[in-house]
């Protein structure tokens, strides 16, 4: 699975475009979100909160469409997403 | 509008791939050219009128005929980015020759160093161009745009004879917010370009679809942008100006909470991303 990350996550991690592969069957966010954690650990304390919880100021894209909104979550399908995106607030202007 | 730089030392054939992608690119659309000159203009020659208006101390002079016209001044008086914004109201591609070393999509010519722009091609020689990449190489960069090239577009709506105003925003860099502030020198802005192109267009939709707004046009730039230069324009085309403010005001004020833009601001000391804050 594609993941891009921007600013200050892909600064961590030392690019912005990463191939993590995903062991789930039919894998959803959660198991994209735990694969790119695995993979890439140095961005724990970045993005989880004290309960574990993702940072509430950051936010997920799946192919430009945020998944809390338009799909379910957490437990969105990724069958057909090629993208996933995490970023910061976005600040531009 | 796109914008070519291209560079090289005397002798690689310069001119002759100004000419050869003058000649490509105006069966696409309208093509303006810059020349970087060492030596004095000779248009303009010495006992001429114009040579006489400018000799008693005019900064600019034209000389409109009816067939062609010339403009002549000093060079304070215009600058590169002051042509290319000129040029950008009504041509479609801009063709440099002979500017060192910008921050534009450039084709490279023999040995040459340049740091700031991207190199779209390294042909030996103007005559050794594949001119058809070349093409297709500029055409996939973010074209130049600028306020009043933004203002011609929306001018050349069909819409346009229902229009009574067009209200434009530019946001640009501030260097200070007080007298005592650190002087900001750039910002960086990181863009997530597919998603924040979709993001803009649906913007632009949005606003459009409104009573009395006939077009709305909007870019940002990315990269760096120092202090004092424009980031980011939105230019309204309405019936009138009550919606033509309202519309430019929901524009930016939309595109800076949608879309994916990240800003990193470099003061004189140091540098952190605007979302730390």
């Amino acid at each position: 699975m594609r993941w891009k990350l921007f600013a200050t996550l892909s600064e961590t991690v030392g690019d912005n475009v990463l191939e993590v592969s995903v062991d789930a069957e039919e894998p959803t966010l959660r198991d994209a979100f735990d694969a790119l954690l695995a993979a890439h650990p140095e961005l724990e304390s970045q993005v989880l909160d004290e309960e574990g919880a993702l940072q509430d100021h950051l936010r997920l894209l799946c192919d430009g469409e945020d998944p809390f909104h338009s799909a379910e979550g957490w437990e969105t399908d990724l069958g057909d997403v090629e993208e996933l995106a995490m970023f910061p607030p976005v600040t531009g202007g | 509008m796109h914008v070519l730089s291209i560079v090289g030392h005397s002798d690689t054939g310069k001119t002759t791939l100004t000419e050869r992608l003058t000649d490509r690119f105006s069966d696409r659309g309208r093509v303006g050219t810059v020349k970087h000159i060492d030596c004095e203009p000779t248009l303009d020659t010495e006992g001429k009128d114009t040579a006489r208006h400018r000799a008693a101390g005019a900064v600019q002079t034209y000389g409109i005929g009816d067939d062609e016209w010339f403009a002549t001044g000093d060079t304070s008086e215009l600058d590169l980015h002051e042509a290319l914004e000129r040029l950008g109201e009504r041509c479609d591609y801009a063709l440099v020759e002979g500017y060192s070393d910008l921050a534009l999509p450039t084709v490279v010519l023999g040995e040459y160093d340049v740091d700031r722009g991207e190199v779209l091609a390294r042909p030996s020689h103007g005559e050794e161009a594949d001119i058809e990449a070349i093409v297709d190489a500029l055409e996939a960069t973010e074209p130049y745009e600028t306020l009043s090239s933004l203002v011609a577009k929306v001018k050349r709506s069909p819409d346009e004879v229902y229009s009574g105003a067009i209200a434009t925003f530019t946001g640009r860099v501030r260097a200070k917010e007080g007298p005592d502030d650190e002087r900001t020198e750039k910002l960086e802005f990181e863009k997530y370009d597919e998603v924040a192109e979709q993001k803009m267009a649906e913007i632009r939709e949005e606003l459009e679809k409104r009573d009395g707004v006939y077009e709305v046009r909007m870019h940002h730039k990315t990269g760096v942008v120092e202090a004092g230069e424009d980031i980011v324009f939105v230019v309204v085309l309405a019936g009138h100006r009550g919606e033509a403010f309202e519309t430019v005001e929901d524009g930016i004020n939309r595109l800076k909470e949608i879309v994916p833009l990240f800003k990193k601001e470099v003061t004189v000391d140091e540098e952190f991303w605007a979302h730390e804050q």
